[in-house]
């Protein structure tokens, strides 16, 4: 496979960070590749604003962090101003459509998940991350639907766990038919 | 994640895991038999210390949270003279604060273990900037250990070699972390407990009495341990002593205990340093780095090699004691050596030294709170190109 | 030749010390032997620290492990050693210095955790080894080499800040009363949780010259005596009576748990 870094943005509280940890974690851990996670730190990290950036590879990596990303996850509108010029011409830029409404004339694919509505309808708007995930998993195929389940249920509080794994499958019902054929390049 | 898990997971975490940098350093410690951690809140190495107080039970150690630093640093000591394997970890503003504590740590010869998370000042920004710190911090003669991890995996790694050689030599051993590596996740691979080589400190076989010399280190310089409270009286006293322990200010006594503390480092530079080499059969120019620089800077040398440029990596497992033999090795080899690191020009002292001519000598420094990019490496590459 | 009994207690060619004529410490390590003897204490089993200043240096004469040559972090090596050997008896000796300058904060959160350790401080009233300087324990308005004109600083009272902060055996006396000196010792050694036992010394070469005009160590025995007072003469004096004055007595002697730790490990090991 080729390299591919994928950048999550919002604000803290949507589980920005866990939604990077939880994807590395199946990553790794599950599908035997490689992945380097790191998140804003220091004054930047402030003001509510939120980033964690994952390089994933088939093989060990060297500098952890990529200048243009492959993959965008803007659930703000703030975060997307932002980190937008952050992402490849050519790249891929997943938003909530409840949070984000402007997105500059992107010349990336742009894929409408409503992460908070759907979450929302499933019980809470804290598991939009999973609904998110959800749909990283079916467009990428990068690891199996029941290995991203197991982390899941490592990684969040038991009474949460069956919200969290509704949120996946619902995040995989809307990539239906979509494939980001990142595992055949 | 705060893990809130109740039962003990054992010492050794075998498997494959996504952890983060700061819960490596500490998996490394337990593996290599930590069982005393002290150390004072400071970002970034609070997840060590919440790590530690969370693992530490599990395998019967003791946590402390000092009332600051210095209690920290002089409860590894104590600790470490009864018998513990102690670690503490700090970042760059609370490790100055520990440079008194280390000072006594090498006089008396307890082996300790300490983390210093490097960061900018008062934030978490990224720098490499205490390298001079963690061999000059401490008042007195005495040579320093230190390793620069350059991945989670090898924070992991070296915390153990760090244990091995605190142990083996009787002298604090520093683990140079990183903001960059300490809030990095990335894969481990934990082997199993029984592939995981340990080292303790040679304990004293003579029964004790009034001729007991406890500071006679024939031949190896390192001293034979003698458990406080076994009997042996021995006095630890940070002021010059003679092989019996007596404080005293004879410049000859001094002397032989400098050059002894001094020696049993440098005469076993051999055994303590390690470099690893990344593009170098053929290279040209080299990048002589350390820690996570070392990252940026196998991506600059290949970025360089599509170009037609051969370069090469040196990375610096050991900063301190130098690597001499390896450095000037390659300066030897190649027609220009760049020294990387994330501080305004540091090592880069002690590499052109070392270099003393034999090759042209040129600095990629930074110290904007960020790792190198390759880019900005291959940019000095270019400017080496002759 | 009968060998002195107390010699056992006393470091092989350990001797001569280096205390001045007439110093207080050197009283207080005989204080300590005669408790550890009356107490029958197992050497091989005690640890003894000073960390820098003239008491400081009452370890060394010992014949017992010990830490020795840093200022004001004795209590902070008494930790990790108990803490990692809770069966060694742990003794620091401290001068006013080292116990509550520099060492202050240490000596605090030691009395608030409880640590299972004595503290034997030496209160000669100035920094004696650096040459007579103003301490924490300076009576105002004493002249020293750093107070000129008298020092405008209010002193510590030691046993009243061990009590505030938790220690729970707590006594002061002075070498005018080197029974219930050694009784106290005794007592503290006996103790399980942090104890104290404040000697007011003299330092005839250095207090006795600058801040009362003789390096008689009687004279300044006799003037440390002149401004002692018992419990509960003091009970009966209001604050402003009670200033400058040596309060001697037992102050503190209760239990509560040792410290094991910042973890409540044991208990959640059990579980």
């Amino acid at each position: 496979m080729k390299q591919l870094s994928i950048r999550f943005c919002g604000f803290g509280g949507q589980g920005i960070v866990l939604s990077s940890v939880v994807f590395g974690t199946a990553l790794v851990t599950k599908a035997g590749l490689y992945a380097v996670q790191t998140q804003s730190y220091g004054s930047e990290a402030r003001g509510g604003q939120c980033q964690a950036e994952l390089v994933i590879w088939d093989k060990p990596l060297n500098s952890p962090h990529v200048a243009m990303k492959d993959i965008l996850v803007a659930m703000s509108q703030t975060a997307l101003d932002r980190y937008l010029p952050s992402l490849k011409e050519d790249g891929v830029l997943i938003i909530d459509p409840g949070l984000v409404t402007d997105t500059h004339d992107t010349k990336a694919r742009v894929f409408k998940v409503p992460a908070t509505e759907t979450a929302q309808a499933l019980g809470s708007r804290i598991c939009a991350n999973m609904v998110i995930l959800g749909f990283l998993q079916a467009a990428t195929n990068m690891m199996s639907k029941d290995d991203l389940a197991e982390v899941v249920k490592e990684s969040v509080p038991a009474r949460f766990v069956d919200l969290n794994l509704r949120a996946l499958e619902a995040g995989r019902e809307i990539a239906k038919g979509v494939n980001l054929e990142v595992m055949e390049s | 994640m705060t893990d809130t898990r109740t039962e003990s997971r054992g010492r050794v975490l075998t498997g494959v895991h996504f952890m983060l940098g700061n819960y490596a350093v500490a998996e490394g410690a337990l593996a290599a038999g930590c069982d005393f951690f002290a150390g004072y809140p400071i970002t970034p190495a609070n997840e060590i210390s919440e790590r530690m107080s969370q693992r530490l039970p599990e395998v019967g150690g003791v946590f402390v949270q000092g009332e600051d630093e210095l209690a920290s640093i002089y409860a590894l000591a104590g600790a470490s003279l009864a018998g513990a394997k102690a670690m503490t970890a700090t970042a760059s503003a609370g490790f100055n604060y520990m440079q008194e504590g280390l000072g006594y740590c090498y006089a008396v010869e307890a082996p300790v273990v300490v983390v210093d998370v490097q960061r900018c000042r008062g934030e978490n920004f990224a720098s490499q900037a205490d390298v001079m710190q963690m061999r000059w911090g401490a008042s007195g003669d005495y040579e320093a250990i230190v390793l620069a991890p350059s991945s989670v995996q090898e924070l992991f790694d070296y915390a153990i070699r760090a244990f091995n050689l605190a142990e083996k030599y009787r002298s604090p051993v520093i683990v140079m972390s990183e903001t960059t590596l300490a809030l990095m996740r990335e894969r481990i691979l934990i082997p199993p407990a029984d592939a995981i080589p340990i080292v303790n400190r040679r304990k004293v076989t003579q029964p004790p009495s009034p001729e007991f010399l406890p500071y006679k280190a024939e031949p190896s310089g390192t001293p034979d341990w003698a458990p406080l409270g076994s009997g042996y009286n021995v006095i630890y006293s940070l002021n010059p002593h003679d092989e019996r322990g007596r404080i005293d200010w004879d410049p000859n006594v001094f002397e032989g205990l400098y050059k002894r503390i001094t020696g049993k480092i440098r005469d076993n530079r051999k055994d303590i340093c390690f470099t690893e080499s990344f593009h170098m059969d053929d290279a040209q120019i080299a990048l002589v780095t350390y820690g996570s620089e070392v990252r940026p800077a196998i991506d600059a040398a290949e970025l360089a090699r599509d170009k037609g440029i051969k370069v090469g990596v040196l990375k610096l497992g050991t900063v301190w004691p130098v690597p001499e033999d390896e450095i000037r090795e390659v300066a030897g080899q190649v027609d220009a050596i760049i020294s990387v690191e994330m501080n305004m020009g540091k090592y880069a002292g002690e590499v052109e030294r070392v270099v003393g001519g034999r090759c042209r000598t040129f600095r990629a420094t930074k110290n904007r709170g960020l790792i190198h990019s390759p880019d900005e490496i291959l940019a000095v590459i270019e400017e080496a190109r002759r | 030749m009968t060998i002195n009994p107390m010699r056992k207690y006393v470091r092989p060619h350990g001797l001569p010390h280096f205390f001045c004529p007439g110093c207080g410490a050197g009283q207080v390590l005989q204080y300590f032997t005669r408790a550890a003897h009356e107490l029958s204490l197992n050497l091989d089993n005690i640890v003894a620290i000073g960390g820098v200043g003239c008491a400081a240096r009452i370890p060394i004469y010992l014949n017992v492990d010990v830490l020795h040559g840093v200022h004001g972090r004795t209590l902070a090596w008494a930790m990790g050693i108990k803490l990692a050997k809770p069966e060694l008896k742990v003794v620091v000796f401290a001068g006013d210095g080292d116990a509550v300058s520099i060492g202050g904060n240490h000596f605090i959160h030691a009395a608030r955790r409880n640590l299972d350790v004595t503290m034997i401080v030496v209160n000669n009233l100035n920094f004696a080894m650096t040459g007579g300087q103003v301490a924490p324990t300076t009576p105002y308005s004493s002249v020293t080499t750093t107070t000129p004109y008298g020092s405008g600083e209010p002193p510590f009272d030691i046993c009243r800040l061990a009590e505030t902060a938790g220690a729970t055996y707590v006594a002061r006396w002075t070498p005018n009363k080197p029974l219930q000196a050694i009784r106290s010792i005794k007592t503290a050694l006996s103790h399980k949780g942090f104890s104290v036992v404040e000697i007011v010394a003299q330092c005839p070469t250095h207090f006795g010259r600058y801040a009362i005009g003789s390096g008689n160590p009687a004279d300044l025995l006799k003037w440390i005596d002149e401004r002692s007072i018992t419990k509960v003469q003091a009970e009966s004096l209001d604050p402003s009576e009670r200033e400058g004055k040596f309060v001697l007595g037992e102050f503190v002697n209760t239990e509560r748990p040792v410290y094991r730790g910042t973890t409540r490990y044991e208990v959640e090991r059990a579980e």
